[in-house]
């Protein structure tokens, strides 16, 4: 990517954080395609992250407790850090770049007009989650999710995905993922409430915050702080390890699934 | 200044429409297209017949195939009564499941009046296929003109909502920017046309008659498809020269990057380009007797090919993480099997059918013709006799 044109992925990176915070009217219209009413969830909140970068360590903390936590399957996850190494030309110098990725809640999910059969849908409160009993496994949703933040899950056959862990918001807990982060970079919370550590943090950052792939109109409500534009959409990157392979050139990560 | 940047692990996402997507494509497409190439010979266009009997027979084998590779795809297959218990007016899937049946059972409808006709006189016989013919045939009445007529109509109808209903859904998937272009619904359409030209020659080649006109008329709408096909290419090229972010700079950047993408490319573009002269050359030199069907298995090949690299290989861009998704078709029910299985049901759908139903003398074919023996040759096409 030229400097130009990151310059303006992050100028459009910004403008839609703040774009994202305006509640986007969810008056249901005929249209195909269009946002059908919430439901469910408290109508009085607005659930979001903010995930500030600068105290990202990188340690898959929050990765492995959602996998525990979420029972996802092997090879699959609803939140994951991507790992960058950049290396600078000018310096010579060699950084690391920790993203922590998860559903961004989306206020324009395009996961959701897709759903045939209106399995997946969001709540009041922005949550936006699947019902797996109604779920036909037709994978429309994860074709239509520019995060990648969702899946077929193996074991159940049907779409899954970060539910900001509404089973342990309702019984007062913190999500997996902000319990366990190490560095405090996740924090979680009801933009409704002005009082709100997230709600706080963004009246501060508002110019700084960044979401991800800002030009697709999703309106994402997970917001990063201390964001390198450079990653903002796909980066421009070589992947170093796909998969890791024995000497017999075997993958080896399917040696533990039987765990 | 552009740096080097290193994902370090990069997860891989699967890809999640299998290789039924394929061929549930592959096959509406060339069940609606075949309505198309039928249509003129129903509504009485005299040096059509021949190519309606083909087409109607394409069409309605196929649009039977279909919906079973569609119901394959889904993970809960046991759920798909969900569509209609949860109809969902704004998702174009659930559009799709509300239109499927109607045109399918148009089809069907359409090709039991059209082949009950010549079923008639078979009521008489004491074998297997007098019984089925008294059965099949519901009575000894004389079919209507008008309901094939309307019925044929209402296929038509039916099949132009199919046609946009399988292109739209995959086009307004803005997740996937190669998808994410209204070009690929002309893009569906005229390459099914290819497809179903294709099929028409190569039933006729095998099934015996080898009627002349329809070897001429379908190679000339081969011709016709392809030039399309390229005008909708040239047309999706030439806007994202003029869009920015548009699914051609995706396209560009696939290509650029991936040795197996050029590849496709070129192999494509070449076969589509000699198919496209060959058959021209075939029309005017009237060479279409002996190589049409040649011809046909080709543009079948292209015609599946398309829809192979537009629906899987698309699917092998990561999202937003670095590099390919190095997919390789599994020999289980959602790879390999999965594909030879839907075109095996659709050989034994066309041989049972060959077999118990007289529709070479549909629509004023020939009269209880002696059938000619040939053998299977490539790709299974069923032989007769
Ligand atoms: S990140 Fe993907 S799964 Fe999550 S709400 Fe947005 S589109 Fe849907
Ligand atoms: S996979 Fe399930 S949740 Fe996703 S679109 Fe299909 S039915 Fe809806």
């Amino acid at each position: 990517m030229d400097l130009a044109r990151r310059m303006f992925m992050g100028q459009l990176a910004r403008l839609a954080a703040g774009a994202s915070l305006v509640p986007l009217a969810t008056v249901a219209e005929a249209a195909i395609n269009d946002q059908p009413p919430r439901r469910g969830g408290d109508p009085t909140k607005r659930y979001a992250m903010l995930i500030d970068l600068r105290r990202c360590i990188g340690c898959q903390a929050c990765t492995v407790s959602c996998h525990l936590e979420n029972d996802a399957p092997l090879g699959k996850f609803r939140t994951i850090v991507s790992q960058y190494e950049v290396d600078d030309p000018e310096t010579g110098d060699m950084s690391t770049f920790f993203l922590p990725r998860l559903c961004n809640h989306c206020d324009n999910p395009p996961c959701v007009p897709v759903c045939p059969v209106q399995a997946t849908y969001q709540q009041e409160d922005g949550i936006v989650v699947v019902d797996a009993e109604r779920c036909v496994g037709c994978a429309y949703c994860v074709q239509a999710c520019p995060y990648d933040a969702r899946f077929i899950n193996d074991k159940t056959q049907t779409a899954d995905k970060c539910t900001f862990c509404t089973h342990r918001l309702e019984a007062g807990l913190l999500p997996a993922c902000v319990e366990s982060c190490v560095g405090g970079a996740r924090i979680i919370g009801d933009l409704n409430d002005p009082e709100s550590t997230i709600a706080r943090m963004i009246a501060e950052h508002r110019d700084e915050l960044q979401v991800l792939q800002p030009e697709k109109g999703t309106l994402p409500h997970v917001f990063y702080l201390g964001m390198d534009e450079r990653f903002v959409d796909r980066p421009e990157a070589f992947a170093s390890i796909w998969e890791i392979r024995g000497t017999d050139n075997e993958e080896l990560h399917y040696e533990f699934s039987g765990h | 200044m552009n740096s080097a940047v290193i994902e370090i692990l990069a997860p891989r996402y699967q890809i999640a429409w299998y290789p039924w997507a394929v061929q549930y494509f592959f096959m509406i497409a060339l069940a609606y297209a075949s309505l198309w190439l039928a249509l003129p010979g129903l509504l009485g266009a005299r040096r059509w017949k021949a190519t309606a009997r083909y087409a109607l027979l394409g069409a309605m084998t196929t649009a039977i195939v279909a919906p079973i590779a569609l119901l394959a795809d889904l993970h809960q297959p046991l759920r798909f009564w969900h569509f209609y218990a949860y109809f969902t007016p704004w998702s174009w899937m659930s559009i799709g499941s509300l239109m499927l049946p109607p045109f399918v059972f148009a089809i069907i409808a359409l090709a039991w009046l059209v082949w009950r006709e010549p079923m008639l006189a078979w009521r008489t016989r004491d074998d297997m296929t007098g019984l089925i013919a008294r059965i099949a045939t519901l009575g000894g009445w004389q079919t209507p003109r008008f309901a094939v007529v309307a019925l044929a109509l209402f296929a038509a109808v039916m099949s132009f909502a199919i046609a946009i209903y399988t292109g739209s859904e995959v086009a307004i998937l803005k997740g996937r920017p190669l998808w994410n272009t209204q070009w690929l619904l002309p893009f569906f359409a005229a390459t099914g046309f290819i497809g179903a030209a294709g099929l028409v020659l190569v039933l006729n080649r095998f099934t015996g008659a080898r009627d002349a006109d329809t070897d001429r008329n379908m190679l000339m709408v081969v011709v016709a498809a392809a030039v399309v096909t390229a005008l909708v290419a040239l047309a999706w090229a030439l806007e994202g020269i003029f869009v920015e972010d548009s699914s051609v700079a995706a396209a560009i950047q696939s290509v650029r990057h991936s040795a197996e993408w050029r590849s496709t490319a070129i192999w494509s573009l070449s076969i589509g380009a000699s198919m496209t002269l060959v058959s021209f050359l075939l029309v005017w030199r009237n060479g279409a007797r002996i190589w049409g069907w040649i011809i046909g298995l080709v543009a079948l090949h292209l015609a599946w090919m398309a829809r192979w690299n537009v629906l899987m290989d698309v699917q092998t861009v990561q999202k937003q993480t670095a590099g390919y998704l190095e997919y390789v078709v599994g020999w289980g029910s959602s790879g390999w099997l999965g594909v030879i299985g839907t075109f095996g049901l659709w050989i034994a759908l066309l041989l049972v059918i060959d077999m118990f139903v007289p529709w070479k003398q549909a629509l004023d074919g020939p009269a209880d013709a002696p059938a000619e023996k040939t053998d299977i040759s490539a790709k299974g096409v069923p032989s007769h006799g």
